[in-house]
């Protein structure tokens, strides 16, 4: 009892911080967006518009006028700190998650992993639906909308795709970093979170203003249910995606450097294919 | 998570596409025999072809094996341009010599990429969507289906006498190019091109005794 209540009360306060936050964000967000990595009018990234229906002369001169350039670079004023939490992850991966992922897929084979994502994936799709919306994309949205209600029901509580697979109803993957971005909020600055790993400011905030429409935040469960649930999804992961990680940082000279570079240029991708 | 897997999604594409199902969007644009789409799926299937074999899988082929898979990926591309371009500013400081020695390494270390991900293959599926051509230059969008999620890699490829030869990929939005560039970058401002030339030359050390 005492427990649940000292978790409700936590819960608030996060929140209260997040509402706090999300409101400083939004009188900073011009300031930041001159140190920021944002383009300006897409003038520094590429338009890669992945849109296969893309017939229109002016949107394919748009993808061809300019090479794939570096986006200005993110500021990183807790380079320090942010090394130290990457090496932090690094060695949770290599210690912890990796060790535990091996045995996980002894007993689940990859087909039931691929149920747990997409058990886990259809939970998000709640935040995703609101953040279309709140992008104006009416659309996405009710699309968003229907993937969840299909997906959830005749999905099986999410472990197939049913939504895509048998009505091609494909996710937006938005989310409230995106939206906020959509509204003119720079970036901000570099983190890495432990545990967490790769984000920014906004995308933060972003973050954790999603979490509220998390049906296991929603259904306010307890906090040892949220982190069970969060080790589980995350040893999945690993467990689908083993390999990948250690190819990427080992492959590279700085893998800190690779990694932030990888996370503004995938953030940037989906920010602008919107 | 999922950046992690940028970048070593697209190497798989090259090596992997074997066992798949080309499907070519009805709205793509035609292709000719020679197109730049063409050429890629032909070196795909060469690839596809040397994993596969019977003959190579055999224990005593296994320098042979890599040795023509390292073949056919360096036709696939430009090495040359794809080094100037990842070094950015700093390749016209660079005098013909240290220009032509920094152009093997970044071969090599791509290379490396690549034959990490040979034994990764497992049957994922790639789907050509489209290839857009403007005079010497051509980008082609590809999935490639990966349990049972599409990772979208376009790939941009410049014309050399008849070959189409690929300069830089962008798997979700990350380009490889610019992402080295980052990386080097980042060395290059502590520890000049010395610096990263030397830090090169260990990563291939390291790859040559952990393969």
């Amino acid at each position: 009892m005492m427990i649940s209540a000292n978790s409700h009360l936590k819960k608030g306060y996060v929140l209260q911080a997040g509402v706090i936050s999300l409101f400083l964000l939004f009188i900073t967000a011009h300031a930041w967006a001159g140190a920021d990595s944002q383009p300006e009018n897409g003038s520094q990234t590429g338009p890669v518009t992945v849109e296969i229906d893309a017939g229109v002369p002016n949107a394919e001169d748009a993808v061809w006028e300019e090479e794939w350039e570096a986006p200005k670079a993110i500021a990183d004023p807790l380079e320090p700190l942010n090394r130290l939490f990457f090496h932090f992850n690094d060695k949770l991966y290599y210690w912890v998650l990796k060790p535990v992922a091996r045995v996980y897929s002894g007993f689940f084979p990859e087909d039931m992993q691929i149920v747990v994502r997409n058990f886990f994936d259809n939970l998000r799709t709640p935040a995703r639906a609101v953040n279309s919306l709140l992008q104006g994309n009416l659309q996405d949205s009710s699309e968003e909308v229907a993937r969840f209600a299909l997906n959830s029901t005749v999905g099986i509580l999410g472990f197939g795709d049913f939504a895509r697979d048998v009505l091609g109803l494909r996710s937006s993957y938005e989310d409230l970093g995106q939206t906020l971005a959509r509204y003119g909020a720079g970036g901000g600055f570099y983190i890495n979170w432990p545990f967490l790993g790769p984000s920014n400011f906004r995308d933060s905030l972003g973050m954790l203003g999603d979490s509220y429409l998390h049906p296991i935040i929603f259904l306010d469960a307890d906090w040892g249910v949220i982190i069970g649930a969060w080790t589980f999804e995350k040893v999945n992961y690993t467990a689908l995606t083993l390999g990948d990680y250690e190819l990427f940082t080992e492959t590279a000279l700085d893998p800190y450097a690779a990694v932030k570079d990888a996370y503004q240029q995938y953030r940037n991708g989906l920010i602008e294919n919107q | 998570m999922r950046k992690y897997l940028l970048l070593n999604k697209a190497v798989l594409v090259v090596l992997l596409a074997a066992l798949t199902v080309f499907v070519f969007d009805s709205g793509a644009i035609a292709t000719a025999d020679t197109g730049p789409m063409e050429q890629l799926r032909k070196s795909v299937d060469e690839i596809l072809q040397i994993l596969q074999s019977e003959e190579l899988k055999k224990p005593g082929k296994k320098e042979v094996r890599k040795q023509r898979i390292l073949d056919t990926v360096t036709g696939m591309f430009d090495f040359r341009e794809m080094a100037r371009s990842s070094l950015g500013q700093s390749w016209n400081t660079l005098t013909k010599e240290e220009q032509e020695k920094f152009v093997n390494l970044f071969t090599n270390l791509v290379e490396q990429r690549y034959i990490g991900k040979i034994d990764s293959y497992n049957n994922q599926k790639v789907v050509y969507k489209k290839e857009l051509v403007k005079g010497d230059k051509a980008m082609i969008y590809t999935d490639i289906v990966d349990k049972d999620l599409e990772i979208p890699i376009v790939y941009r490829l410049q014309e050399n006498g008849g070959k189409w030869l690929i300069y830089d990929l962008k798997i979700e939005n990350v380009s490889l190019i610019v992402n080295y560039r980052r990386d080097f970058d980042s060395i290059i401002r502590k520890e000049q091109f010395a610096g990263l030339v030397e830090k090169i030359t260990k990563q291939l050390e390291k790859g040559e005794t952990s393969n």
